[in-house]
């Protein structure tokens, strides 16, 4: 919202509203509305832009002797430019092209070394004396549009106030003006701040002035009425009178469209809106004082859609599908159903609340004219200006909820402006569409008064305000007060949308206090400390751990593309598809994460990373895992993976299968299995889809007191060529809640008082007999004969060989560890143990010791 | 290609090099780009016309095309790779120093964004806030309806969020999980214990990628609710927190704001803790950082998580944190977070 101080400033003086805004200067209004009123994006001092600019009276103008359509004018500066040469009276001599230069005019004159307006934001363009045509031009006599006040270059401006030559220009016009850009979002719930008045009234408020609005604005029940008959008939037919409560209207004839005065066209351009013509610069001079959008047709174009019918017809209806409509500035729209039009008996004339059609725009030859003002619903007028991508001032007011109690002020005092501009008269009454509620039209306020006791304010504040400083702060701008024994009962005037509760109220007073005099006081508390989040806390443990072991933290995105998904053969149709995706890169929620580190491998390798263990503790979705509150289950991963650009002589499943057992150990869980994925392991949903990226035999299930874990093992062909994978990588993932609940503490044997004995025990086996089958068989029998002799014992796999030329046999040694409690072992017992156990191994699985 | 098959030496040589890089490479093209085979044209430019020139040309064209048959055989063929034993806990046939190992934690790293939320949380969790985390997928009621955001409200617009196919959200902010975190603990507040937890996440706008901005980022959020809270507690606990978060005295101020779950809202800024407010490159020389936005609790928040608004107050606010890391170490552009490159990862130990 870009505010003119200017214009504040002649509001309060106008109608003797309030005092100054800026008594101590613009720094320090620009800070106390940033901390009372929103953030301030930008200050823009208007006054830089036409220094140096000074009305000058043109005082002879003749022909220019070499050119038909130039004029050599003399002018009266009144002496006050230095450094520019002057003839014997100490006139300036200036060439100028404008059609309608002529002596006697008062004009804006740019001397040399003065910046063009125009070009001041972009490559500003600087005048020099210069020699047009052989004579000699000092400067430039200005143009509006030269002068950034519109699009008219036609002629120069012809300044009509009352003004010594040599006054300066942006004084005389009002443009020595500060212009504060406020952010919008602040104001989301303040409709009357999308208005000057609304502003002039809080930055009274807020500096503790009081504030009176105009009487036209305030009594605003009182319609003009017409002397004239009304030759202009006009109906309102409003068929959605929910979504439009209230449309007024009125049709003014005889007018007489014209570029507007001076003073209206700059003060229009100064906070960034063109000048057009009169009528239509009235619309908008009321709508940025306001915050009411006004739209004016033109009544005679709007019969001629229509000629069969004796009056005007507007129409307020749905759009239709189909439906086409050519918006002012002439940019066709097909229109989709959902917003609002309205139309000349059935035809669009405009999109309601956003902007209106060029078919019936009032121009140059316009002769009568209808006024609207209207209240579009703010929901409405919000999702049509998004589905055309039309972010108007029109719009940008309607979507903060006008208040419909506004309008007919608003019109009443249009149609009086434009009686004086453009000497249109009224023809019959003005219209009024009105479906407020009774009770809202007779309390004259948008809600019901609100009940509240300054103790309520005060403990929400943490202040000690008096009952009487509370009412002045409020009174100040223009709520109403009725004292109700401890209380204060509230109304809040016509303009306000945003009261409806007591704490309404807190954020009133607290804002025009000023938050930043709350005394800072800390919250008192007890000493019971704050309950540990266990699963952060796991998580913290699990991101050490891995740093431990040389890992590297990643954050990779939780949306993945298809092609990803697909290269994990993964099925697109078990993960969320997100469908407003910012690219087809993010179109899917990952159903694992694995994918997404192994995403990060390739670039690293290339960036001369030799070995590295990537890892992400995340979050992944997986379509019907659905947790308790029927919301797709948040399913807590850890995923590691391990890479090398180096080939290994090992299989690099057992890289990543090392780092499981690891943690396992580190975690304190105790029995860890590593089951081959074999058709008779059936998994769950998230584990069947996370499974799906491995490479088929090449990977295990991670199964913790037959609870699967996770998964470990090597990356599916296919992601190996989809995202270039170094041979050498491996990874896992594993469910951080369950890694959780398997976990414990770390538990303590005492120390053995006697020395440990231990001897290699090599067994041959069958090849295609698993590790963990001999494995098991081997530590049940130990354990058995650890338990017939009292022996404490251990057991440690050392080496899985497979002899050359024999392809049915492999070899494996453990080392066999004993102690007893209450001497040292011999060796005899050592030896007899071993042959006890090689005997029992072989009698059960046929292994024999070599 | 072991054959060669070329007549000219140069030419055969260069091929025996060649081949050899190409079992090096990873990216198997790459061979195709080798300054070795562009060394060979280069040299062809340089013999005088004629017959030699003609032959050196067809032999070197003849290795080109040699590569070339070689990549797309290497790519074609896939060496399906063969079952292993996953029940073992090493590799057949290795001696234990060819087995693998752990990897040393001289390189380590602990993402920078994590790392940061341990250090708030454990600031918060001294100041007697519990810490509860975020989720990723949620549903209109807890994103807006429960925040007191009406149905097509205009108050949406400032949350371009991404949506699924069955009207899922991937939330904006970590306000998202306000209506659970008062839910879950209503009980104990009647029993006379206030609500105090921090909640950490990551969030999402469908927002455009640049330095600046990203569509992924990390918040934290903090909700107090007990009797008599009030906006001065909430910028005094703000201020303490940020005061030891840097080590320092600072000032703070507030710029009331717009939102729809806090009445009355702010913007929430501090004196800027990197050049003690005199204006520096990390303030855009203004001396302030706007850091987060913060209000009291809308009593209509309170009411969705059961809490009674006549009896309780309370406060909440929330924040970025990828903002306040990127402060922190100077980091010059936000993509780097999510990049999974260990040239920035492995400079925060």
């Amino acid at each position: 919202m870009k505010v003119s101080i200017s214009w504040i400033r002649d509001i309060n003086s106008r109608y003797q509203s309030s005092a100054d805004p800026m008594p101590g200067g613009i720094d320090e209004l620009v800070e106390r509305i940033g901390s009372q009123l929103g953030a301030v994006d930008e200050l823009i001092d208007l006054g830089k832009k036409y220094k140096g600019i000074v009305v000058a009276k043109i005082i002879s103008c003749e022909k220019h002797p070499n050119a038909d359509k130039l004029s050599i004018c003399l002018i009266d500066d009144g002496g006050v430019v230095k450094g520019v040469s002057r003839n014997k009276q100490g006139l300036v001599q200036v060439v100028c092209g404008a059609s309608n230069v002529r002596a006697a005019l008062l004009v804006a004159w740019i001397p040399p070394g003065v910046v063009v307006p125009s070009t001041f934001d972009n490559d500003p363009l600087v005048l020099e004396r210069r020699e047009i045509r052989g004579i000699a031009s000092n400067g430039m006599l200005a143009s509006p549009k030269e002068l950034g006040l519109g699009d008219n270059q036609e002629g120069i401006l012809i300044i009509d106030e009352q003004l010594k030559p040599g006054s300066l220009f942006a004084g005389a016009l009002g443009l020595d003006d500060y212009i504060i850009d406020i952010e919008n979002k602040m104001f989301t719930h303040r409709p009357d701040l999308f208005g000057m008045l609304g502003i002039a009234r809080e930055l009274a408020g807020i500096q503790g002035h009081v504030f009176r609005s105009p009487a036209w604005y305030r009594h605003n029940t009182k319609l003009p009425n017409s002397n004239s008959r009304d030759t202009h008939p006009l109906r309102i037919d409003n068929q959605i009178s929910k979504l439009v409560p209230r449309f007024m209207a009125a049709v003014l004839k005889d007018v007489k469209i014209k570029p507007s005065p001076n003073w209206l066209a700059t003060r229009l351009a100064a906070v960034g809106v063109k000048p057009i013509n009169n009528i239509v610069d009235l619309t908008n001079y009321f709508m940025l004082e306001t915050g009411q959008p006004l739209h004016a047709y033109d009544y005679d174009k709007l019969k001629a859609l229509n000629p069969k019918s004796k009056h005007v017809s507007l129409g307020i209806r749905m759009s239709k599908h189909g439906e086409s409509l050519s918006l002012i500035g002439k940019k066709e729209i097909a229109l989709q159903k959902g917003g609002i039009v309205i139309t000349a008996g059935n035809i669009a004339v405009g999109l309601g609340g956003v902007m209106g059609g060029s078919s019936t725009e009032v121009d140059n030859n316009t002769k009568n004219v209808v006024l609207e003002c209207a209240t579009f619903d703010m929901n409405t007028t919000r999702k049509t200006a998004m589905s055309y991508g039309l972010y108007t001032d029109a719009a940008t007011r309607f979507t903060k909820g006008q208040s419909p109690l506004q309008n007919t002020a608003v019109l009443a005092k249009v149609v009086e402006e434009a009686g004086r501009q453009a000497g249109g008269r009224l023809s019959g009454k003005i219209h009024d569409d009105n479906h407020l509620s009774p009770s809202v039209v007779k309390s004259g306020s948008l809600h019901s008064p609100v009940k509240v006791a300054p103790d309520f304010i005060n403990s929400r504040l943490g202040l000690q305000l008096l009952g009487s400083q509370i009412e002045k702060l409020l009174l100040n701008v223009e709520f109403k007060i009725i004292k109700d024994g401890n209380g204060l009962v509230v109304t809040a005037p016509f303009w306000r949308t945003d009261i409806e509760i007591p704490e309404d109220i807190v954020e009133e007073v607290g804002r025009l206090y000023g938050y930043d005099h709350l005394p800072l006081v800390l919250p008192q508390r007890d000493t019971t400390p704050a309950v540990k989040n266990q699963k952060i806390m796991f998580k913290y443990r699990l991101r050490n751990l891995l740093a431990s072991a040389g890992g590297n933290e990643v954050l990779t995105y939780s949306f993945v593309k298809e092609a990803l998904l697909k290269g994990a053969y993964q099925d697109p149709k078990d993960a969320y598809h997100v469908r407003n995706a910012l690219s087809p890169d993010l179109q899917y929620y990952r159903p694992s994460l694995v994918p997404s580190l192994l995403e990060k491998v390739h670039l690293n390798i290339k960036s001369g990373f030799d070995r590295f263990l990537l890892f992400e503790l995340g979050v992944c979705h997986v379509k019907a895992v659905i947790d308790s509150e029927g919301l797709p289950t948040q399913l807590n991963r850890l995923s590691v993976v391990t890479s090398s650009g180096q080939k290994d002589l090992s299989a690099p499943y057992y890289h990543a299968r090392q780092m499981v057992e690891y943690l396992a150990e580190r975690l304190n869980i105790n029995k860890i299995e590593f089951r081959p994925l074999t058709p008779g392991l059936k998994l769950s949903k998230q584990w069947e889809i996370t499974a799906a990226a491995y490479e088929p035999y090449r990977f295990a299930a991670v199964v913790a007191e037959d609870a699967i874990v996770g998964l470990v093992g090597e990356p599916c062909i296919s992601l190996r060529q989809l995202l270039k994978l170094p041979t050498a990588t491996a990874m896992l993932e594993l469910d951080i809640d369950i890694l959780h609940q398997k976990s414990s503490t770390s538990s303590y044997k005492p120390l053995n008082k006697y020395p440990e004995t231990s001897q290699d025990i090599c067994l041959r086996t069958d090849i295609d007999m698993s590790f963990e089958k001999i494995n098991k068989v081997v530590s049940d029998e130990t354990s058995k004969l650890g338990s017939k002799y009292a022996y404490q014992w251990g057991l440690k796999p050392l080496d899985i060989f497979h002899k050359k030329g024999d392809s049915l046999h492999k070899q494996i040694t453990w080392r066999v560890s004993l102690v007893h409690n209450d001497r040292t072992l011999t060796t005899g017992e050592t030896n007899k143990f071993i042959d006890e156990l090689a005997k029992e191994v072989h009698v059960k699985i046929g292994a024999t010791k070599v | 290609m072991s054959d060669m098959g070329y007549e000219n030496k140069q030419v055969r040589e260069t091929a025996k090099l060649l081949h050899d890089e190409f079992q090096k490479l990873h990216d198997k093209k790459a061979i195709l780009r080798s300054p070795r085979l562009s060394a060979l044209y280069g040299h062809l430019k340089t013999l005088p016309a004629g017959e030699m020139r003609a032959a050196f040309g067809k032999e070197v064209n003849k290795l080109k095309a040699d590569l070339e048959a070689l990549v797309k055989k290497n790519n074609a063929v896939i060496i399906p790779l063969t079952p292993i034993d996953v029940t073992a806990p090493f590799d057949i046939n290795l001696s234990p120093e060819q087995r693998p190992d752990l990897m040393t934690s001289k390189e380590s790293s602990i993402h920078p964004l994590t790392r940061e939320i341990e250090v708030i949380l454990d600031i918060f969790g001294r100041m007697g806030f519990e810490a509860v985390e975020s989720r990723e997928i949620d549903d209109d009621y807890h994103m807006f309806g429960s925040l007191n955001f009406p149905l097509d409200h205009p108050a949406r617009d400032d949350y371009d969020t991404f949506v699924t196919d069955e009207g899922l959200i991937a939330p904006a902010h970590t306000s998202t999980m306000q209506n659970r975190v008062l839910k879950e603990r209503v009980n104990q507040l009647k029993k006379g214990k206030a609500i105090r937890a921090v909640i950490p996440g990551r969030v999402f706008r469908n927002e455009d990628l640049d330095a600046r901005h990203e569509h992924t980022f990390y918040q934290l959020e903090g909700v107090y609710v007990d009797e008599g809270i009030n906006a001065g507690h909430l910028i005094a606990t703000l201020k303490v927190f940020l005061e030891e978060y840097y080590g320092q005295k600072l000032k703070v101020k507030t710029q009331p704001f717009y939102f729809p779950f806090t009445e009355p809202s702010f913007e929430f800024a501090l004196s800027c803790p990197f050049c003690k407010g005199e204006g520096c490159h990390i303030c855009s020389q203004s001396g302030w950082i706007e850091l987060l936005g913060c209000g009291m609790i809308h009593p209509n928040v309170l009411k969705a998580g059961g809490v009674n608004p006549q009896k309780y107050t309370g406060f909440a606010w929330g924040g970025g944190i990828d903002r306040l890391v990127m402060m922190k170490y100077g980091v010059e552009d936000v993509r780097h977070f999510h990049s999974g490159n260990l040239k920035f990862l492995r400079q925060f130990s």
